[in-house]
């Protein structure tokens, strides 16, 4: 045999047993020299940080809020196309449309004006013509208009002959969104560039050229916020190299950016409808209520989290190392109304107001009382009713003197009637005081409202803790656990103390308005309780009733036979504060009206409450 | 040349072998790939017709000489438990104080003999015994018009994370069995609904499929078959299992999803041929967070047989 046909026979078994060892490999690793697989891009939300007012310097918006006052100041509503946008049919079909009752039908309010865009006006598409009109508009030439109303979320369309310059029809469709003029198109763009969120995001300052324009038409036509009433639109940023894309979504209506996501490329990932509530709910569920969080600022390092039912909770808390705090916040806003007329009450039957059963109570003179427990929490999957809107936010006091951090939980519907908004908050200070504050902003169901937040407060001074009451100029030790209403003691009414040492622990200040916060004061009851696993601890259901004024729900777990000598203790304390609506006093309170630049504007009247806790200096 | 002639013939010869083994290999895969793009494409339940009930009345009400129609009021708004209206415009009520004592109900189904099946809901607050009801099936009885728990379910544990638990139902008239749902177990992480069929005689759970939040039940039967539609407590979609000899197939498969994220189907009728009427709320597994004077969003889905595809409109 010779060494060509040797070498034949060589490369023929072994041609035959690469073949047959490819054959038996599974299909994808046979493949992955060939086929890469599909990168998995993780989805992440990103909520913002800043106000809305950083964006209303940016020229086209400023220009933008420029012409909607002028605008409202001439007596007109709808802000017309600019030339650039519109051919000279075009032209003349605003002009017929500005003019047109039918057309302007829904642009005000009782006298008011409300802000309406002309969006687009083009040659008319077929499909949006009745068969009349079809007919017409094949001998003639038609334009088709669309308006939008930013106040009732309407859109407004309108056919037009502009040979006879006869409106052939006007349709409103309430609750729909129209696509959006080149000008809007252009304010999105800047809004999303202009975002100091996006730009960190993207690690770089991006420009135009770096926003998908076909996916933007695309995506601002489909991308509604959670907020339907809202008109949003979501620029998009593609990085086609890493197969990802940043979707901006901006508020159109509020001219800023409601939120911001990355996602990948394709069908599959690429979120068809972004909406901002769903974004702002996984990622406050992903970052806040699935884990904790930290925080170390001016010597504080404090770890917090948000809870199913007692809004935002901070614990195990320490200052420059030294322990403050193992637990804080507010397990509940007991909400009661006043009403005269109580001896024709009819209690057999349930009453429901605005959708929610309410509870009653018999008050004294012929009142009662009406209400229901509110609890705040996590947005999905909890017993909460008022929901965690954003995350937690840190920001400085505004004496400069510390940083507080944040929680705003609201009902969506906020503020419309019987809907509620709070913010939990935590004030650090510089020199080792904090404060536990919560804040109320309305609306609720009317004007005798009583809200009567309950905070939780378990001190960690370090040691067993001792109790202490201002009595004559005196402070004296309480014995054993109590409740009672909180004096007008000035300075201070209470002080918590190391049981080693008077010396070391926090003075206990009461709010009586000296907070330069607005605030009417505490009045408020204190219960002192030795720690219990099962009092609180944990997340704490509905605690007590709404209207029983006498009881706050922390009774159950004050016994006056426990000492509270040198123990774990945990100091309750449950402000009383009356709403007001009344013009110039309004308190706890909030309203909508139509500003001058014909959008809706909320005031917000907040009323602000809780104890202040100042550490003890000196060897007293 | 002759000499490299059997090296020549042997490359040539592995070389069409290599293309063989390779193009069959390939075409082996091309082949799956389309089975499971048929498979994931069967959105498609067929053409439907609206269906005749085959529920009747509480026996009751002839008792009392309420004439039909009744109108079954869980609202909640202004009842606790359930009412029901009837008379001109329907404003008169039969609300026995009786019917507050199981708190509040979500959905119902009616079977032949007039009873009406209950399920349950959180609402608002929670009290110490809200978490206990939620692990029952009620019964408003067709002859007594008395309330009463007609299952209780052992494996259903709300929690404080979670106050739902059976929360949808549906009767079945070809067999005179109940579907009815939980949603319970589920946390924000993973899903873990389950779908109970039960023999109403026994009471014995016939079937149990889990994995799947459901939010609210038809049935649904079409030139395609018999189909359990469910909407779904955690998207915005209409899904759809199908039923084979009065089993559930392990499977749910998307038919829809609606315009906006976060609406979630509350209930689903069959309003004509091929038309379904979905009712959406937005649901986060908490309590009722908002009041607002309408609280359903109401849809028109309908199913496009020449392009085998739904159009869904807000009504």
């Amino acid at each position: 045999m010779s060494k060509e046909t040797k070498l034949s026979i060589g490369l023929l078994l072994v041609g035959m047993l690469l073949l047959a060892v490819y054959w038996f490999l599974p299909q994808d690793v046979a493949t992955s020299n060939s086929v890469m697989p599909k990168k998995t891009v993780e989805e992440r939300v990103i909520l913002p940080q800043y106000e809305k007012s950083i964006y209303q310097n940016i020229p086209q918006v400023q220009s933008y809020l420029a012409d909607l006052k002028k605008n409202i100041q001439k007596g007109e509503a709808v802000l017309p196309l600019q030339e650039n946008e519109l051919d000279s049919d075009g032209r003349k079909v605003q002009n017929i449309l500005l003019k047109d009752a039918e057309f302007l039908k829904d642009t005000k309010q009782g006298s008011t004006l409300l802000h309406n865009d002309m969006m687009r006006i083009l040659p008319a598409i077929v499909s949006s013509m009745d068969v009349k009109t079809k007919n017409i508009c094949q001998e003639h030439t038609c334009y088709q208009a669309e308006k939008y109303n930013f106040v009732t979320n309407t859109t407004t369309r309108a056919i037009v002959n502009v040979e006879t310059s006869d409106v052939l029809s006007v349709e409103h469709y309430a609750g729909m969104q129209p696509d959006i003029s080149l000008r809007l198109t252009h304010i999105a763009q800047a809004i999303a560039l202009h975002a100091p969120e996006v730009k960190k995001e993207l690690g770089f300052t991006p420009r135009k050229k770096d926003i998908t324009m076909a996916n933007v038409r695309g995506t601002m036509k489909e991308s509604p916020c959670e907020n339907t009433t809202h008109l949003c639109v979501a620029p998009t940023f593609t990085d086609h190299r890493k197969e990802q894309a940043l979707w901006a979504v901006v508020d159109l209506t509020e001219l800023k950016l409601a939120a911001a996501k990355w996602a990948g490329l394709g069908k599959t990932t690429t979120p068809a409808c972004i909406s901002e509530r769903s974004l702002q709910n996984r990622y406050i569920m992903e970052n806040y209520c699935q884990k904790d969080s930290y925080l170390e600022k001016n010597g504080w390092k404090i770890t917090y989290r948000l809870t199913g039912s007692d809004g935002l909770e901070i614990r195990d808390v320490l200052f420059h190392g030294k322990k403050v705090l193992t637990s804080a916040k507010i397990v509940d806003w007991h909400v009661s109304y006043q009403q005269k007329g109580g001896e024709k009450l009819d209690t057999t039957t349930e009453t429901y107001i605005e959708g929610r059963r309410v509870e009653f109570v018999r008050g004294e003179e012929g009142d009662y009382l009406f209400g229901y427990n509110d609890a705040m929490g996590c947005p999905l999957f909890s017993t909460s009713v008022v929901l965690a809107f954003n995350g937690p936010q840190v920001r400085a006091l505004k004496n400069n003197d510390g940083f507080m951090l944040t929680q705003d939980f609201r009902n969506p519907k906020w503020p419309m009637a019987c809907n509620y908004r709070y913010e939990n908050r935590f004030e650090f200070y510089d020199d080792g005081a904090f404060r536990v504050v919560g804040v109320n902003k309305g609306r609720g169901c009317g004007d005798t409202a009583l809200y009567r937040p309950v905070m939780r407060i378990d001190m960690d001074i370090g040691t067993k803790e001792t109790f202490w009451s201002m009595n004559k100029g005196a402070w004296q030790v309480k014995p054993q656990e109590f409740k009672e209403k909180v004096p007008n003691t000035k300075p201070y009414a209470y002080k918590i103390t190391s049981s080693h040492a008077a010396s070391k622990g926090y003075y206990i200040e009461s709010n009586h308005g000296q907070f330069n916060d607005k605030s009417r004061g505490d009045n408020a009851r204190i219960f002192v309780t030795k720690f219990a696993q099962k009092e609180g601890d944990q997340d704490l259901l509905t605690l007590g009733s709404c209207c029983k004024l006498e009881e706050e729900g922390v009774e159950r777990y004050v016994d006056d036979t426990v000492s509270i000598k040198a123990e774990d203790l945990v100091v309750w304390y449950v402000p009383h504060v009356r709403n007001d609506a009344k013009e110039g006093r309004e308190y706890c309170w909030a309203d909508t009206f139509i500003g001058d630049d014909g959008n809706v504007e909320i005031k917000v009247w907040p009323c602000t409450v809780g104890p202040k806790f100042i550490p003890i200096k000196g060897g007293e | 040349m002759p000499k490299y002639l059997p090296i020549v013939m042997t490359l040539i010869i592995v070389g069409l072998a290599a293309y063989f083994v390779v193009s069959k290999k390939n075409e082996h895969k091309k082949i799956e790939k389309v089975s499971v793009s048929k498979e994931a494409n069967i959105n498609t339940i067929g053409t439907f017709s609206k269906q005749k009930t085959c529920s009747v009345p509480p026996q009751f009400l002839k008792q009392m000489k309420i004439p039909q129609p009744v109108i079954i009021d869980l609202s909640q708004k202004r009842f606790k438990g359930i009412a029901l209206h009837h008379g001109k415009e329907f404003n008169q009520t039969l609300h026995p104080k009786i019917w507050e004592q199981y708190e509040h109900f979500s959905t119902y189904a009616v079977d032949t003999k007039g009873n009406i099946y209950l399920v349950p809901t959180p609402f608002i607050s929670i009290l110490p015994t809200t978490f206990n009801l939620q692990k029952n099936l009620y019964k408003l009885d067709s002859n007594t018009g008395k309330i009463s728990i007609f299952m209780h379910f052992d494996d259903v544990h709300p929690s404080a994370n979670n106050p739902y638990g059976l929360n949808a139902i549906v009767y079945d008239c070809d067999d005179s069995t109940l579907w009815a749902a939980a949603i319970d177990e589920s946390d924000y992480s993973s899903q873990k609904g389950v779908i109970y069929h039960i023999d109403l005689q026994t009471k014995e759970v016939l079937q149990k499929i889990e994995g799947f939040d459901v939010l609210s039940m038809v049935l649904l039967k079409s030139d395609k078959g018999k189909f359990l539609l469910v909407g779904s407590a955690r998207d915005n979609g209409l899904h759809a299992y199908r039923i084979i000899e009065n089993k559930l197939e392990d499977k749910a498969v998307k038919l829809l999803e609606l315009p906006h994220a976060n609406e979630h189907i509350r209930k689903i009728k069959i309003i004509a041929n091929n038309q379904l009427e979905l009712q959406s709320i937005p649901f986060s597994y908490t309590l009722i967070a908002q009041t607002a004077k309408q609280d359903r969003t109401i849809h028109t889905a309908i199913y496009k047989k020449d392009i085998e595809n739904w159009s869904v409109y807000i009504q």
